[in-house]
């Protein structure tokens, strides 16, 4: 398989994510009102509607690793909550890791995501099972990896993804939070699924989808 | 003089704590660079806080003190975004009110970023105190040996609350700025006189008698201008004192 991520692609997945936000905006909102500061969905759709003026503007950075460090400096400054240093390290370590790659193969692809995701979860301090993005964003790589070490193209390596992340978002509802705002409850967070989680899946998602 | 950053979620709260502290000192405190709120709201803005890690930056160091949540996540994104040369950045765990405090306090005294970051962690220290929980056991550390000779006065502190904040803070600043280490006693206890906290431990009120004692080159300078303070009441006495 040669299948590599486009630029229109990584524009792709930036607007798919936007519209995903938007379009669960209440329904984050309401996960976040449970065990947190009810700000999640409100927080990202900002955060998602700067990124997208950015990119649907004229200087719409060319390469990859600018345009991904573009978004991540954009919602460092815009987002306010966690989720900004999160999904903003995400993806400066992203771009960082793109560096100046021509393009992006599956393994590129691979590399690129498991370093965002390495480096959100070191900036929130998070491992699997604590009840945040990183229960998804950790079995969706290693779904990512898994394909890409079977051969599978690009597409049906972040299906699978996306598939495990949402698996991964599922499996925080019965979880006691041990990160964020969420963990002053306690025991009264179970039986909540993370909202980060859940933002975090509709992020792999949307790529799967882009390059559907 | 080291730089302090303040990373708040609100921009009200930052702008009302900064008040707060820096009236403790007087015109000649550390700069005290304000990074909160983000797009116009409550949030932190990991670029914002790099501006602010710039504007504080000093060969001393900087001391960065957070609110909560995303405000230690964005100031250690902000150091890693700030292009600050060599510059040692210190993220204070402290509280951020009494910290803040603790903080411009001792970095007016000229203390170095350690031990102005050992301040602000401590800061919790008088409260905890006042309501009766047992604190950490305040004093300078202990020296071995015959130390260097000693200047000392007892006096009496004749304003109304005796070493309360403002005085402790105003007495901590005059003697951290001084080569000398200086031990306050009082009550059965003793405090460092550079540490405005350590002073406040010491439960002192009007009429409180105190001991002031200096080693080093500028024990006598320390152990006068003591004396002078105590005996103006810390410019808090109604009487025209000047």
């Amino acid at each position: 398989m040669t299948q590599s991520l486009t630029q229109a692609q990584l524009v792709a997945w930036l607007g798919a994510f936007r519209d995903a936000v938007h379009e669960h905006r209440a329904h984050l909102t309401e996960l976040d009102a449970a065990i947190g500061d009810a700000d999640h969905g409100t927080n990202l759709t900002r955060g998602m509607d700067a990124v997208m003026a950015l990119v649907d503007s004229d200087d719409v950075p060319d390469t990859a690793a600018s345009l991904l460090k573009a978004v991540g400096m954009k919602l460092v400054s815009t987002v306010g909550g966690a989720s900004g240093p999160l999904y903003g390290t995400f993806f400066l370590r992203a771009a960082a890791a793109a560096g100046d790659a021509e393009t992006l193969d599956a393994e590129a692809v691979l590399g690129m995501l498991r370093a965002g995701v390495e480096g959100l979860a070191s900036r929130g301090k998070a491992s699997v099972g604590d009840k945040t993005m990183v229960d998804a964003l950790a079995p969706a790589v290693q779904a990512l990896a898994d394909a890409v070490g079977r051969g599978d193209g690009l597409p049906a390596g972040l299906r699978a993804a996306a598939v495990a992340a949402a698996e991964g978002r599922e499996a925080t509802t019965p979880l006691e939070a041990r990160k964020g705002r969420a963990s002053y409850l306690g025991e009264r967070s179970t039986g909540h699924t993370d909202p980060g989680a859940a933002s975090a899946t509709m992020l792999v998602e949307a790529l799967a989808d882009a390059v559907a | 003089m080291i730089g302090i950053v303040v990373v708040s979620h609100s921009r009200a709260l930052a702008d009302a704590v900064v008040e707060l502290a820096t009236q403790m000192t007087a015109d000649d405190g550390p700069t005290v660079a304000v990074a909160a709120g983000a797009d116009g709201g409550l949030g932190t803005d990991a670029t914002a806080v790099a501006e602010a890690l710039v504007e504080a930056a000093s060969p001393d160091g900087v001391l960065v003190l957070m609110d909560l949540g995303s405000a230690v996540m964005s100031a250690e994104l902000a150091i890693e975004l700030a292009d600050l040369g060599g510059t040692e950045v210190r993220l204070s765990p402290a509280p951020l009110v009494e910290g803040l405090v603790a903080a411009v306090v001792r970095a007016a005294g000229g203390a170095d970023l350690a031990t102005v970051a050992r301040e602000a962690e401590a800061a919790l220290t008088p409260k905890q105190s006042a309501l009766g929980e047992p604190a950490a056991a305040a004093g300078p550390p202990g020296e071995d040996g015959p130390g260097p000779p000693e200047v000392s006065v007892t006096l009496t502190l004749v304003n109304p609350s005796g070493l309360h904040a403002r005085p402790a803070a105003r007495l901590a600043t005059v003697l951290g700025r001084l080569d000398a280490e200086v031990v306050v006693a009082a009550n059965g206890r003793e405090a460092d006189g550079a540490s405005s906290l350590e002073l406040l431990t010491l439960g002192t009120g009007q009429g409180t008698g105190i001991t002031v004692s200096a080693t080093g080159p500028d024990a006598q300078r320390a152990v006068d201008a003591a004396r002078v303070l105590v005996e103006e009441g810390f410019g808090e006495l109604d009487a025209g004192t000047g």
